[in-house]
């Protein structure tokens, strides 16, 4: 093998490494969004709920979840657990829900009751004042973070590779087997992380700290 | 006689040990202009926010025009609708413009279309003489333009009576004077207005009565000349005598 042809066939896995980042961090935010405003504003025993949840999910390491979910539930559930796309993609986004929790718990309370207060005061119901005050500026001022939980979910979507996904990762470890070049393969593989994670994630960056500067958030 | 507008009845507010409101009636008439004055601390906040029901009385009847907001079941986001409400910290949508901040309550709450609401909240907006600045996020504006648009924001709908919890207090001497200017012009045309205000120039020329709140209560009440040149309580007359020297002061 080539280097490009090396280079190519890891490139492969690149679309699957996108697709399990990009669905579950889309999972994760229709968890973590309803998750941040429950622990904001729900009744107390929803709010311990919440809390827990956030805590499992952050304290397993997420390869303890995946083979759990993969061989655990796959096994005697079988579909859809037995496959290995659809349980990588569902626990990295289950904990992408509890990280983004947090992040947007923290930009709403940045943003504080006023603006609550403020919309309520028009006679805005609390969905309302939540939907068309709160969500809006708790997407801007979540927007770095946000940023962030994509690179981190670009780059724990090698994790997919223990339970047999053909990813950018897996894909480089197998190059490494079959021509037993042990270096190039990670090489590249490292190379195309950064690719894939740090532009974005410092566009939203600079995006975020900018409009919140702008709007004063 | 005219119709009362909004009132409350042996209100009382108590935050765990601490008595805010402490059994006040109070009622406000239809075109009537009622100031609310006093130390800060003083309860003053909190009266306004439960005549509102912006925060639930402990004790005690709100009713807007004879309706008792009170009682449970009551549509509070209608009666709410109906009862604007002007901020000391002003607290406009920061995401959005000030024709934003104006249209959200028309748009979102009286179900008006995106044309006809924008028709209404630019003439809320020329109103207060921001029409220009419409485009302008709340963070590209001065305080006074702030205010003036928080004012627009309760005007355009079109509320029964309005509230003002002290709207000049947070801003720089300098800008108070165009946000006074607008009150007056609100004052001129009869618009029903409960003011907590310390801007005793501007009391005594639009106040049909003044209401000197103490310690949760209202200590003493008339017309403004009756505190200028004679409060009957110690407490009125010494917080009058100190506001005068500020006021001769500045």
């Amino acid at each position: 093998m080539s280097p490009l042809e090396k280079l190519t066939f890891i490139l492969m896995g690149v679309p699957t490494t996108l697709a399990i980042s990009i669905l579950s961090f889309f999972l994760g935010l229709a968890i973590g969004l309803p998750l941040a405003f429950i622990r904001a504003y729900g009744s107390k025993p929803f709010q311990i709920l919440v809390d827990a949840y956030e805590k499992v999910f952050r304290s397993v390491p997420e390869i303890v979840i995946m083979l759990f979910f993969y061989f655990g539930f796959g096994s005697h559930l079988r579909e859809p657990f037995k496959n290995a796309f659809f349980t990588a993609t569902f626990v990295l986004g289950l904990r992408s829900g509890a990280n983004q929790s947090q992040i947007f718990r923290g930009a709403i309370r940045g943003i504080g009751e006023e603006q609550m207060v403020a919309a309520r005061s028009l006679g805005l119901s609390r969905l309302q004042a939540i939907v068309y005050v709160m969500i809006p500026q708790t997407f801007i001022a979540a927007t770095p973070g946000l940023g962030s939980e994509y690179a981190l979910l670009v780059k724990d979507s090698s994790y997919a590779f223990i339970i047999g996904v053909l990813e950018m990762m897996k894909r480089a470890d197998v190059v490494r087997k079959v021509t037993l070049d042990t270096v190039f393969p990670y090489f590249a593989a490292a190379f195309l992380y950064i690719l894939l994670t740090f532009p974005l994630s410092t566009y939203l960056d600079m995006w975020g700290t900018r409009k919140k500067k702008q709007l004063g958030l | 006689m005219a119709e009362i507008v909004l009132e409350c009845r042996n209100l009382w507010k108590i935050y765990g040990k601490v008595v805010a409101v402490r059994d006040v009636s109070l009622g406000i008439k239809e075109g009537e202009i009622k100031v609310l004055f006093g130390p800060s601390g003083s309860g003053k906040s909190t009266l306004a926010r439960c005549l509102a029901m912006l925060t639930k009385p402990t004790k005690g009847d709100v009713f807007l025009r004879g309706e008792c907001l009170t009682r449970p079941g009551v549509d509070l986001n209608k009666a709410r609708a109906r009862i604007g409400f002007v901020f000391q910290h002003i607290w406009l949508f920061n995401h959005l413009t000030a024709l934003g901040n104006v249209m959200l309550g028309l748009r979102r709450v009286l179900k008006m279309s995106k044309e006809e609401a924008e028709k209404r909240a630019r003439r809320a907006l020329r109103e207060v003489r921001m029409e220009e600045w419409a485009d302008h996020y709340p963070a590209q504006l001065s305080g006074g333009q702030q205010q003036r648009v928080g004012i627009a924001r309760a005007l355009a709908m079109d509320p029964e009576i309005i509230i003002l919890d002290e709207p000049t207090s947070s801003l720089d001497p300098e800008l108070t004077g165009e946000v006074i200017d607008i009150l007056r012009e609100l004052a001129k045309k009869g618009t029903t207005m409960l003011i907590i205000s310390h801007e005793m120039l501007f009391n005594r020329e639009v106040a049909d009565e003044m209401i000197f709140f103490d310690e949760g209560r209202i200590v003493e009440r008339g017309p403004p000349d009756h505190f200028f040149t004679m409060p009957k309580t110690d407490r009125a007359r010494r917080f009058m005598e100190r506001l005068i020297k500020q006021t001769a002061r500045d």
